[in-house]
């Protein structure tokens, strides 16, 4: 089809007739039809020749998903997140679960058991344990695969308005295919990601809410490019194709061009909408489906966080190896024994009634079983080896997995880490390092949003070198703000900004004074240069709406709503205009370009079209970059100026901004144009040549002025810093604000206190970083003098910027900074740019064992939260991503402290008592059975049943360890709040270091040669058989794992006496089930065992000799080196301090 | 009004409930002082009168035991016991005299005693077929019992090492002239003669090929009653084990001399193990056996040796439960 002339004209006059047409525009328009001639005369062929060739790009011939799809690369719309089908399900289920080494070592034992020369339980028993877990994650994961199937078939079911030869049909979900156009209506999901062709608003503008995919709730806005905006598909025929990059994750880009009606245009994130979104206030829109299916962003984005491993795991690793171990040094024992037994016996061997090792059934006599010592020796290791298997505590790696969730599902059910504000409940992201969170020892926060609310409030201006800082005023009478009349019904902003009065009269004035300029051009800079959206709310008054402004930076908004407070009010922004309201005069200015912010730059630009036909640049952003690029030549003494009420704004914890313009003439608007044309079309590495463009186009400007907002702190920051210090946790502040804001700050949150040496280093060379360090370096040192001052020693606080961080951090500097920042209480590093966030986390890391906690809310912060060994995001004003990257995400920086003090002590108190605990109960059944070998002449012989043994860790002792090591509290959350001294116990890794460790294997070893040899002595020379001492042994060792799990157990709520008790029931009654089965050599053992009297005394005094020495050691180190933590219990339960009770009080005022 | 009631509706806060909040209610006892030594002193006062107790009934047990495996091998044959006790011709009977050191009331058991052989052996404890000894059917379910399962002329029933390898030393016991009633019924448990011995197998090629291990059986008796082979194929747990061969249901007086004839069948020269004979009665505790008085009187002496200690300890250094002044961290300032 070719192109018709008539429809390059109607798309070449999209504007609406109101606005002023003026030479400039015209101009542009001329610029992009020529340009459009231009590439019409290139044919389609060499156009689309020359991209099948760019490996790089997908091409999507809009309206003709046959030719789209010809060679069949696209994926369809349909997804499938279901895992696996019903012939699938066996293999793939069992080959993933076989990538943990647990289950492959599982594996290797049960194979080695069906060796015939091995065996040493029979088939079942041997296959039970594995194919139990086997089967519970089988199970787990087909009950999750089945809903993902049930969820998908609704999913991809789902009816979407497909164009189908020139009409809209409805179609279903799945078979929608790239390339075909697709229409929305109001509050519909977005079925694949899609390019937006036109909407119902004449300006091209769609909004839409992308919670599902990001979970922001703020509506965003997406455009429909001009040229296409007027196009309807059913009647005119839309021919073109859309060459966009390879499908992927990044949902905050797209990258494309669009070539339709021989037209080239360029499309960025703002022209699609994604997979997931909800079309919102708009009435319908039509688009292109690019991506479908599994190659849409939110499909792409679906997989889960990076895993990381938590220390506890990782120490206790080290403990397995040992086991590891111990293990082959008993079963070397056990083999070398029995290759000497075998060789004294040597010669008897073959008339020994219990061995007959030849076989004379056959004429010809030869050995049976029995392939020499040499084999036999290492037979016996393997048997050993199989016999043993649970030294290694594998079942402990599902039971941790089991007690995270159980943990985790505290952490989120607990009330006091709910955020009311943003409603949001704490979110455990990262399953695996629950732990990591008591063992906390650095704290790297992120100031904006995370110890502030992020919530902007514009306070103070300072316009051409005039400071209007005065008293706010709050107008009895004009309280209702300024509002607006449009078609008869009032229009005002959605929040109030409280004004300066004297402000409010100069703006009031116009354009008719010195002053009343400067400020007119201030507030304009503040109300256009933005990305604001204007939205219109119904209010339940008909005549009144309400105008909310939405946008992503919470600064923008707050400079918004100031501009409107003073009559400046900015109404509607689509891709080419904005409309202001300016004390009452509607006024359109052309949008011409628009340079967005990003953190090199630290800066934001507009180029506007006023109406009078001039054009201006307008820049806003940091001032350190924005004063680089303003021109000195001009206003000095007001450069000046303006440094100085930036200095004192910025001295009382206040954001500020900085605003300059600059017109432009036509030559030079021409220049950036055409520059800016190519950037903004090119398809690779757009983003580095718009920066350029930018900073090309951004300097001379002229001042304008500069603003100043209060960011709050949030709520109980600084209680909570002080809890955390109190902890002796070191918090690091690291944030992009200038060193005065940080400073105050820094006061306001009781990080620094007045009693405190501030070090500061500031250096902008290598040299006199090095020097300064040196310096302050001695300073601390003198500071740092014990017994200097009488008990209160004075500490110090290091105070660092990003421009000295850059000559530091990567270089041998670091090493100093290092022993500074150790030796300094406090740490305050400003100006740094995201990477050197993650830069000051990886100094730390590197060179201490300590571990790190990251905590932040925007995306600057996400390289910090993933480099920390804990990342913790705050769902916040600042969007998702820092939520997204991170571990454990909350509503506010103070629930830190109840999560680390109370659910980060007692998660890592609970798993590394639990793995002790493992240890020993597995420890204490191999070694009962490595004793018995001992008197079966050395071939492993069981006396406890095969299925006791296998049972013994998957069922006998399995619940109660699980439910301790989730409900156990070995202090109360009102003691670990009210002394954060006690979180101590984890950094010094008190519940889990290898002197408990080599403690618990002698308390094993003690406790198997009580309930090993007692009964073996008791039944010396008696009529005893093997089944019912095993049967003995059995109930022996789970009385006795269970009372010494009972003693240890800090709280007893009705789960754990359930748990205990129950599983001792259990265990009764499972031994008794496998004693009446006849087929079982231990048939009836087990009754005629419980008759007689010998059994009970023997079980009673077993139980008591072997926790005796336990308990009192115990009872010993509790009376005479108390643990910080049991004088807290004890303090607890008895009440007898008056601190806590007041604390308490003081810390919970709300409860009761 | 309405947006906030829809709001609240839709809060995603946490339920409050005891469980989630981890405040269920909990007994949490803390042991006091008071609370650990009563604990020991409470083991102590219970465990030493157990220990006592204990005593004193193994004391009441009699038993007599006599080891005859050397005794009863003639010296000619003392170099060369395997010879002697794998002849068909030697005269294996041997006569022992026992005193009977205290009144030993009825029933009195009757026990064989082996030592140093290993029942629990890998290789004997498997040698069985517990299929083929219920179920006349299954005769053929020799797998387990190689190399003692049959040949081609059928299978050997019972199979296995286990009862390859019978006891078959008899004993006849006299009182002077008298011959004392040696009662072998109901020596075997009942559960076994019922389930796992059927009454409708009977032997059959047992102990007719190759080496002869032990004991023949009566080929006319089913297992089920065959009490010594049940008796012998219950697999003991240690390596010195006794088993029962009978019971006398007449007192016998103090000071009484009994004389026992025993066949001296059984080869444990093989292995240097030891035969014994053993004749005891029982009370509640099973057989004589002081280690639990003993073990019972250590624990209990321990624990009130470590009650006295803990209660010095007490004394000399007690120390306030709960008080804050012992936190590491105002201990470090007191330092100071």
């Amino acid at each position: 089809m070719s192109l018709d002339d008539a429809q390059i004209v109607n798309v070449n006059n999209p504007q609406q007739p109101s606005s002023p047409d003026t030479t400039l525009q015209r101009h542009v328009l001329d610029l992009g039809s020529k340009r459009s001639r231009d590439s019409e005369r290139y044919s389609s062929i060499s156009m689309s020749h020359r991209e099948i060739n760019d490996g790089d790009a997908r091409l999507v011939h809009v309206n003709d998903a046959l030719k789209t799809n010809e060679r069949f690369e696209f994926a369809g719309n349909s997804i499938k997140t279901a895992k696996y089908s019903l012939f699938s399900f066996l293999p793939r289920n069992l080959f993933e679960q076989f990538h943990r080494v647990a289950y492959i070592y599982f594996l290797i034992i049960a194979i080695l058991n069906q060796l015939p020369q091995l065996a040493v339980f029979g088939r079942g028993a041997s296959i039970l344990p594995l194919s139990f877990v086997l089967l519970v994650t089988a199970v787990k994961d087909a009950y999750e695969d089945w809903r993902r199937h049930r969820s998908d078939r609704i999913e991809n079911n789902r009816m979407a308005s497909v164009l189908v030869s020139d009409r809209f049909q409805q179609k279903k979900w799945k078979d929608i295919q790239v390339g075909e156009i697709i229409r929305f209506s109001a509050d519909d999901t977005i079925p694949c990601d899609t390019v937006l062709l036109s909407t119902s608003d004449p300006t091209g503008v769609a909004y839409i809410q992308t919670i599902n995919l990001d979970g922001e709730s703020n509506l965003k806005t997406r455009y429909a490019k001009q040229e296409t905006l007027c196009k309807t598909p059913e009647k005119d025929v839309i021919n073109g194709f859309i060459k966009c990059e390879k499908p992927n994750r990044n949902i905050y880009g797209f990258m494309a061009t669009m070539e339709i009606d021989g037209k080239h245009l360029s499309l960025g994130p703002s022209n699609i909408v994604l997979r997931g979104c909800v079309l919102k206030n708009t009435n319908w829109a039509v688009g292109v489906a690019v991506y479908c299916g599994r190659e849409t962003k939110a499909m792409l984005n679906s997989s889960g966080a990076p895993s990381k491993r938590s220390r506890l795991e990782t120490r206790m690793n080290r403990e397995i190896i040992l086991l590891s171990v111990f293990l082959v040094a008993l079963c070397m024992a056990v083999s070398v024994c029995a290759g000497v037994w075998l060789k004294r016996h040597e010669n008897e061997l073959e008339v020994l009634q219990f061995y007959r090792k030849k076989d004379y059934s056959e004429p010809e006599v030869e050995n049976y079983n029995y392939s020499g010592i040499g084999m036999e020796i290492f037979f016996t290791f393997l048997m050993s080896v199989i016999v043993f298997q649970i030294m290694i505590p594998i079942s402990l790696y599902i039971s941790m997995e089991l007690v995270r969730v159980g943990q985790a599902y505290f952490m989120i059910r607990d009330n006091k880490m709910y955020d009311e504000t943003s409603n949001s409940r704490f979110q455990c992201r990262a399953l695996n390092i629950n732990e990591d969170l008591g063992q906390i020892k650095y704290v790297f926060s992120d100031k904006t949003g995370t110890l502030t609310e992020n919530k902007m409030e514009f306070k103070y201006a300072s316009i051409f070198g005039v400071d209007y800082s005065g008293e706010k005023t709050n107008f009895e009478g004009e309280q209702r703000g300024y509002s607006i009349q449009v078609n008869g019904q009032v229009w005002r902003p959605k929040m109030k900004v409280e004004v300066d009065k004297e402000l409010l009269e100069l703006s009031k004035d116009g354009n008719n004074t010195e002053a009343g300029k400067h400020i007119y051009d201030f507030f304009l800079a503040l109300a256009a240069c933005n990305t604001i959206v204007p939205i219109v709310v119904d209010t339940p008054d008909p005549a009144e709406k309400l105008v909310d402004y939405q946008g992503e930076s919470p600064d923008e908004q707050a400079l918004v709503y100031a501009a409107a407070a003073y009559g400046f009010m900015l109404m509607e922004r689509t891709s080419g205009h904005i409309v202001i309201d300016i004390q009452g005069e509607r006024q359109r200015f052309n949008v011409l370009g628009m340079h967005e912010f990003d953190s090199d730059r630290k800066r934001m630009s507009v180029i506007l079209g006023f109406p009078d036909g001039s054009v201006k640049v307008i820049v806003k952003g940091a001032d350190n970059s924005m004063f680089n690029i303003i021109d000195k030549t001009l206003n000095l003494d007001i450069l000046k100026a303006t440094e100085g009420h930036l200095q004192s704004y910025s001295s009382i914890g206040l954001r500020t901004l900085v605003v300059g313009m600059r017109e432009l003439g036509v030559p030079e608007f021409e220049r950036w144009q055409s520059s800016y044309e190519t950037a903004s079309t090119a398809v690779m590495g757009r983003v580095a040549l718009l920066r350029k463009v930018a900073i090309n186009l951004e300097n001379n400007l002229e001042i304008v002025g500069a603003s100043a907002i209060e960011d709050r702190l949030q709520k109980g920051v600084p209680e909570a810093i002080e809890s955390l210090r109190k902890a002796d946790m070191k918090v690091w502040v690291l944030t992009g604000d200038k060193q005065e804001t940080a400073i105050s700050i820094g006061y306001s949150s009781r990080l620094l206190t007045s009693n405190m040496h501030q070090v500061v280093i500031n250096s902008n060379s290598k040299m006199s970083s090095k020097t300064s360090l040196e310096d302050a370096l001695i300073t601390c040192r003198n500071f740092l003098v014990p017994g200097g001052s009488d008990g209160n020693t004075t500490s110090v606080a290091l105070i660092i910027d990003g421009t000295s961080l850059v000559y530091i951090l990567d270089t041998e500097l670091e090493e100093q900074l290092f022993e500074l920042a150790s030796n300094c209480a406090v740490v305050l590093c400003c100006r740094v740019a995201p990477l050197q966030k993650a830069g000051i986390v990886a100094l730390i890391k590197k060179r201490t064992d300590d571990m790190t906690l990251a905590i932040g809310d925007g995306a600057n912060d996400v390289s910090m939260i993933q480099m920390a060994d804990v990342g913790i995001g705050i769902s916040g004003q600042e969007g998702r991503q820092a939520v997204m990257a991170s571990d454990f995400a909350m509503g506010q920086f103070r629930f830190l402290v109840p999560l680390l003090l109370v659910h980060g002590h007692w998660n890592y108190h609970r798993m590394g008592y639990m793995i002790l605990y493992n240890f020993y109960r597995n420890a204490v059944f191999v070694l009962v059975l490595f004793w018995y070998v001992l008197f079966t002449g050395f071939t492993l012989t069981t006396a406890i049943t095969e299925w006791s043994s296998v049972l013994y860790s998957i069922l006998y002792t399995s619940v109660p360890t699980i439910v301790v090591a989730i409900l156990d509290k070995d202090s109360s959350r009102r003691s670990l709040m009210a002394y954060p001294q006690l979180y101590g116990a984890g950094q010094r890794h008190e519940s889990y270091n290898s002197t408990l460790f080599w403690l618990t294997i002698a308390d094993t070893l003690w406790q198997s040669i009580v309930v090993f040899y007692v009964p073996l002595f008791a039944y010396w020379k008696s009529d005893i058989d093997g089944s019912s001492l095993g049967d003995l042994w059995t109930l022996a060792v789970v009385f006795l794992v269970n009372i010494h799990l009972a003693m240890d157990v800090i709280r007893w709520t009705w789960v754990s006496h359930a748990s205990i008790w129950g599983s001792i029931i259990a265990t009764c009654i499972c031994v008794v089930i496998i004693d009446v089965i006849p087929v079982l050599p231990g048939y009836w053992a087990i009754f005629d065992l419980a008759s007689k009297g010998s059994f009970w005394v023997c079980l009673l005094g077993m139980s008591i000799a072997a926790v005796v020495p336990r308990f009192g050691v115990k009872m010993f180190i509790q009376h005479c080196k108390p643990s910080d933590i049991q004088i807290a219990r004890e303090a607890d339960k008895f009440g007898s301090s008056m601190e806590l009770a007041r604390q308490e009080i003081e810390l919970n005022p709300s409860r009761r | 009004m309405d947006a906030s009631t829809r709001t609240k509706s839709r809060s995603k806060k946490p339920q409050y409930s005891r469980f989630t909040q981890q405040e269920l209610p909990a007994w949490k006892p803390i042991l006091t002082p008071k609370w650990i030594i009563t604990s020991f002193v409470i083991i102590a006062i219970l465990f030493t009168p157990t220990g006592l107790l204990c005593l004193w009934a193994s004391e009441r047990v009699v038993e007599i035991i006599d080891r005859y495996d050397d005794d009863c091998l003639p010296d000619s044959y003392s170099t060369d016991p395997d010879s002697f006790i794998q002849s068909n011709n030697t005269n294996k009977t041997c006569v022992r005299t026992l005193k009977v050191p205290r009144k030993m009331s009825a029933p009195i058991f009757i026990y064989y005693q082996l030592d140093n052989f290993y029942q629990n052996h890998r290789r004997y404890v498997k040698s069985r077929s517990d299929k083929q000894l219920r179920d006349p059917d299954e005769a053929d379910e020799t797998e387990d019992c190689k190399p003692i399962n049959g040949n081609d002329d059928g299978p050997i029933v019972p199979c296995g090492l286990v009862a390859w390898s019978l006891f078959n030393d008899t004993y006849k016991f006299f009182k002077g002239n008298k011959a004392i009633d040696i009662d072998k019924k109901d020596i075997a448990w009942e559960s076994d003669k019922k389930y796992k011995f059927g009454s409708n197998v009977y032997p059959k090629n047992f102990q007719k090929w190759e080496l002869i291990g032990g004991g023949a059986l009566d080929e006319s008796k089913p297992l089920s009653e065959q009490e010594d082979l049940i008796v012998w194929m219950k697999t003991a747990a240690l390596p010195t084990f006794r088993k029962l061969y009978g019971k006398i249901n007449t007192d016998l007086e103090a000071n009484e001399t009994i004389t026992v004839v025993i066949q001296n069948n059984y080869n444990t020269y093989v292995f240097g193990g030891e035969k014994k004979v053993a004749l005891s009665t029982a009370n509640w505790i099973g057989g004589k056996n002081d280690f639990f008085g003993i073990s019972f009187l250590t624990i209990g002496g321990v624990c009130f040796f470590v009650a006295i200690n803990f209660i010095l300890l007490y004394v000399l250094k007690p120390r306030p439960l709960g008080d804050p002044s012992y936190l590491s961290w105002n201990r470090n300032q007191g330092a100071q």
